[in-house]
């Protein structure tokens, strides 16, 4: 064509700014996907001072009277433990569900040593939630709790944005060896649905704003440092300190934090 | 029929340069706004679902995905194609300022769709996300007012 030999620089020039427009699009993007994550509290050892400074002003120390939830909770480790770690969730959580490896890490590594605790906390904005707290607790009434409850957690993706989600549920009932039919009951029996509730209900008056929300003897652990290595050095801290009993000296607190700095 | 007089024709034509030039910085505005949520949307650590903050709440759902891909990439190439489209537009093409109009409609279109997903199906709002709600109803409105069915 003898128009291609003619040089026009007015229609050169938008495509000249698009052309650099996708550059600099590209380059932004690649850079975003790229860049190396912003270092976390978490990567530091240093746990007590990193949890009080990151202390979330809005999650606070659970009160002595608030609502006692479902009784028995769902617990693994020991009902008799100095140590209480107790977690407040929701089934449909995507962060609930990146921490549940975690907390099966914690369950497993201290055994007998803790009370691990598990609430329900359905949040209203998730819509499978409350249905899926109720399969797993209508699983606990087979003793079966923890077996639906890591179906539930590691099938999240699957279940949460599926419109079958209770045919799925019932797969997994299956799955893990339960009596179907019971568990079916169960499942719109009010027995089943009020541990929910009274679990809500403790999380409600504890201030739940977030899942997963987790309390060690009370106090609460932040999400960021919600990784096996600093939340077992905040386990180990509760543990030791109700160990060495009514009479910690503040003297000697000092010393064997700086042999565990050193360690 | 030379190219010169068909380009005079168009420029013309053209309603005026102010309605695509702002619609490419608008446009441009989008295409950041998305390209942020489409590396987020990768990149993201974890946060707790909130009550309260909404963004991780919308991007973590079901519904921010399409055919295995984030909407925000969608939106990313949607932006990219509008911004491109009102440069040529702003060089004095005009039918690229209406497939701009056009294009302009079905992003405010599904921004509505996605307005109604965050208040009635998820019950949560991300501010980024209203940001490109806010962009692509901006680029319609901008689109109309330029009259470019003249």
């Amino acid at each position: 064509m003898a128009d291609k030999t003619k040089p026009q620089p007015k229609s050169n020039a938008p495509m000249l700014i698009i052309g650099l427009v996708l550059i600099v699009g590209a380059v932004a993007g690649w850079y975003l996907l790229t860049k190396p994550k912003a270092p976390t509290a978490a990567n530091n050892s240093n746990t007590a001072a990193a949890n009080s400074n990151a202390a979330n002003p809005k999650t606070a120390t659970i009160p002595a009277n608030a609502p006692p939830g479902a009784n028995p909770p769902n617990q693994a480790g020991s009902p008799n433990a100095l140590v209480t770690v107790e977690e407040f969730a929701d089934f449909q959580c995507g962060s609930c569900a990146s921490v549940h490896p975690v907390m099966n890490e914690i369950k497993a590594y201290y055994g007998s040593k803790i009370r691990f605790v598990f609430r329900n906390f359905p949040l209203p904005m998730h819509d499978k939630a409350y249905d899926a707290a109720v399969a797993a607790e209508a699983a606990g009434n087979q003793g079966k709790f923890w077996d639906m409850q890591n179906l539930l957690f590691s099938n999240q993706k699957a279940w949460a944005s599926s419109p079958t989600y209770k045919t799925m549920f019932k797969e997994y009932a299956q799955k893990i060896g339960l009596d179907v039919t019971k568990w079916e009951n169960d499942m719109i029996a009010t027995m089943t649905k009020s541990r929910v509730d009274a679990d809500i209900e403790r999380g409600k008056g504890v201030n739940i704003n977030a899942t997963p929300t987790l309390y060690i003897n009370g106090v609460p652990f932040q999400f960021a440092e919600m990784q096996a290595a600093p939340l077992k050095a905040a386990i180990d801290a509760e543990l030791k300190k109700v160990g060495e009993g009514a009479a910690p000296n503040p003297a000697a607190n000092s010393a064997p934090a700086n042999a565990n700095a050193a360690k | 029929m030379t190219p010169e007089t068909e380009i005079a024709d168009e420029r013309s034509a053209a309603p005026s340069r102010k309605w695509p030039v702002a619609a490419a910085v608008i446009a441009l505005i989008g295409l950041g706004d998305s390209i942020y949520l489409t590396a987020h949307h990768y990149t993201a650590e974890p946060v707790p679902c909130s009550l309260i903050e909404g963004c991780e709440s919308v991007l973590t759902s079901a519904y921010a995905e399409f055919a295995g891909l984030p909407l925000a990439l969608y939106g990313a190439i949607a932006y990219f194609a509008a911004f491109s489209l009102a440069v040529l537009a702003a060089f004095g093409d005009t039918r690229m300022w209406r497939l701009f109009a056009v294009l302009a409609f079905l992003m405010a279109a599904f921004s509505g769709y996605l307005i109604y997903v965050q208040g009635a199906l998820i019950g949560a709002f991300c501010q980024f996300c209203l940001l490109s709600a806010l962009t692509s109803f901006t680029l319609f409105v901008i689109a109309l007012a330029s009259r470019p069915w003249r």
